[in-house]
């Protein structure tokens, strides 16, 4: 820079505009990336419609999608596959809406929904009201309460909040085992049968995900994802510590209370419809500011690359087998191998 | 430094903050005691004191960060406390001791965030905007470095760039807590010179300052805090005197005419305990 004539070009951003009233700034990169997640999206949802026993000619698909072609064909697309794929798209982008969230709030990258206990709580109350006491309220209602109160667990137990983000995973890894306990307790009352479903369930799955799962979790996304995304300039100060953003105009317990419920909201519909699935909360945040690169929390993005993840996962589960493994066990050994690169990457962070 | 600031005109004439009977304790420990205060605007006040005689907590009080126990900040004659934040975020901006630099941000996305009381949901970006944070940038050296990432800077340009947000921020009065903390003399030097220049362009300063000559070098209203209370403020030529580093400091030292400036310079006595 010369002195005395500094350069006062503004580079003007990216800007996603619409005329006056709308100006977003948005990386180049950014929407490179969310294209090629949209794409590998489409590409999931059409080889888990085609494949399978019996696989189905891109012609018999289309022709399914129509509402024409063989009954079989159309029983196959619209009442199994179909529902199937959107699930697993819709639960990824809302265990990746949290997990962004989360991380922010915490500014820890392991302060996501599964590490912290919050997807053991959801099961445990979704377990409490399916099993323990039937009929109590709906299961949804039942994961969304256990959700929030492991979350407030996690609050307390930390003894600062959420503002101190290394207590914070101590804390949730005990609420994660008094939640882990009860879904045992619920379990144990089961009958055989009913516990092998339960199991499964508790591993994570997508078998069996009818319209109902499709319009919950499409539902909680229409609602939550936009909140998130109107929070993101909010989080951002947050990361920058509590007096800074409220200088800057932030009210940061309030913006921290509200960010906190639409994760917990999103994790407990995920959670509802796909079962307490590892993993993907934690990874998509990480996978999706690594591959921009970008401060600050990014929910679309991650939502995208959970929503992708997911769905790419139950694919290969199904692909292994008509009896194939449920997706949860696939996504938590990926996902355990991940965490302790995370851990590994922390400590030397630390240490150094 | 660059020698031209490029200030948008404050937007508000000269703004005044004011504390009235202020008190403040943390559990049972009083921080502040029934302290008042009027920022003269226009003014570079220097707070200095010994440690932990509350100096950061009344900038964090002045700034709207901690509100007062008892009694009543007012900026520009209105209860600060009664005003929306974003509003009060256009006139009067706080640097904190030790804001958290995110992961994987850049120098100008950093110096971005200080334009979020400009902004709203729907638009998060206008052309002023931009040009106040190149602005920014350009006041505090740190254009060519805009597009690293700021966990590369050296903890002077770290500094810096902290500055640089509040200076996007673009308000009339700016508090900084400790701002030349961990700088080496030159920066400090660099730093204060660019403050005066702020004072200079019409803005008014309220800065923690742990150097007692450089403070008095270059402000020109002081406060002086010891045990949560003001024991002295004014003019720094005429408050600063042996009698009163005696009292605040509890050292025994001689006051000079700086040679440089003629500004008051505390030379300690040798074994100087009060």
């Amino acid at each position: 820079m010369t002195r005395g004539t500094p350069r006062l070009i503004a580079q003007p951003p990216r800007l996603l505009r619409a005329g006056n009233w709308l100006a977003w700034p948005v990386a180049p990169r950014a929407l490179a990336y969310a294209a090629l997640l949209l794409a590998l999206a489409g590409a999931v949802l059409a080889t888990t419609l085609r494949a399978g026993d019996p696989g189905l000619s891109w012609s018999a698909l289309w022709l399914a999608l129509q509402g024409a072609g063989g009954a079989v064909e159309q029983w196959l697309v619209h009442t199994v596959r179909l529902p199937r794929a959107l699930s697993a798209l819709g639960a990824g982008a809302a265990l990746g809406l949290s997990g962004a969230l989360f991380q922010s709030l915490t500014r820890n990258p392991l302060g996501s929904p599964d590490v912290i206990g919050l997807t053991a709580g959801a099961s445990a109350g979704a377990v409490a009201v399916a099993m323990v006491w039937p009929g109590l309220m709906p299961v949804a209602w039942g994961a969304a309460a256990g959700a929030l109160l492991a979350t407030a667990g996690v609050w307390f137990g930390s003894g600062a909040g959420f503002a101190a983000p290394q207590r914070m995973v101590i804390a949730g890894i005990a609420v994660g085992a008094i939640a882990f306990a009860f879904v045992q307790y619920g379990l144990s009352n089961l009958r055989r049968e009913q516990a092998y479903l339960a199991a499964a369930w508790l591993n994570g799955s997508l078998a069996g995900k009818t319209w109902t799962d499709v319009a919950l979790i499409g539902a909680a996304g229409a609602l939550l994802l936009p909140l998130g995304l109107a929070l993101c300039a909010r989080l951002r100060l947050l990361e920058m510590g509590d007096d800074l953003a409220q200088a800057l105009g932030a009210t940061p317990s309030r913006s921290r209370l509200a960010a906190t419920l639409v994760a917990v909201l999103a994790a407990a519909a995920a959670v509802t419809v796909a079962g307490p699935v590892a993993f993907v909360a934690l990874a998509a945040p990480q996978i999706a500011r690594r591959c921009v690169p970008a401060s600050g929390p990014q929910p679309l993005l991650a939502a995208l690359t959970g929503a992708v993840l997911l769905a790419g996962a139950d694919l290969l589960t199904r692909l292994a087998g008509p009896n194939g493994l449920p997706v949860g066990v696939l996504t938590a050994g990926i996902g355990g191998v991940y965490l302790a690169f995370l851990l590994v990457l922390e400590w030397r962070k630390t240490s150094t | 430094m660059a020698q031209d600031l490029h200030l948008n005109d404050p937007a508000d004439a000269p703004s005044a903050l004011q504390l009235r009977q202020v008190s403040l304790s943390y559990g049972d420990t009083a921080v502040l005691r029934d302290l008042s205060l009027a920022v003269a605007p226009g003014a570079f006040t220097a707070v200095v004191g010994p440690n932990g005689c509350g100096k950061s907590t009344l900038l964090r009080v002045l700034g709207g960060a901690l509100a007062p126990s008892q009694g009543q900040a007012f900026l520009d004659g209105a209860s600060l406390a009664g005003l929306r934040r974003k509003a009060v975020a256009r006139r009067l901006a706080y640097l904190p001791q030790n804001p958290v630099a995110p992961e994987m941000i850049t120098v100008r996305d950093l110096v971005a965030r200080g334009r979020y009381p400009h902004q709203t949901l729907l638009r998060q970006w206008s052309p002023a905007d931009a040009l106040a944070v190149e602005a920014a940038l350009a006041d505090t050296d740190l254009a060519d470095l805009a597009d690293h990432p700021v966990h590369t800077l050296s903890g002077g340009q770290r500094q810096r760039a902290w500055l640089a947000l509040v200076l996007a921020q673009d308000a009339g009065i700016m508090l900084l807590d400790e701002p030349t903390t961990f700088l080496d003399i030159r920066h400090q030097i660099d730093l204060l010179e660019l403050c005066a220049r702020l004072q200079r362009a019409g803005r008014t300063l309220v800065v923690v300052l742990h150097d007692l000559n450089l403070a008095f070098r270059y402000a020109d209203r002081v406060v002086m805090m010891r045990s949560g209370r003001i024991a002295a403020q004014g003019e720094v030529r005429q408050v600063v005197t042996e009698d009163a580093m005696r009292q605040v400091f509890d050292l025994e030292c001689r006051v000079l005419p700086d040679p440089e400036t003629g500004s008051p310079m505390v030379v300690p006595r040798r074994g100087g305990q009060g």
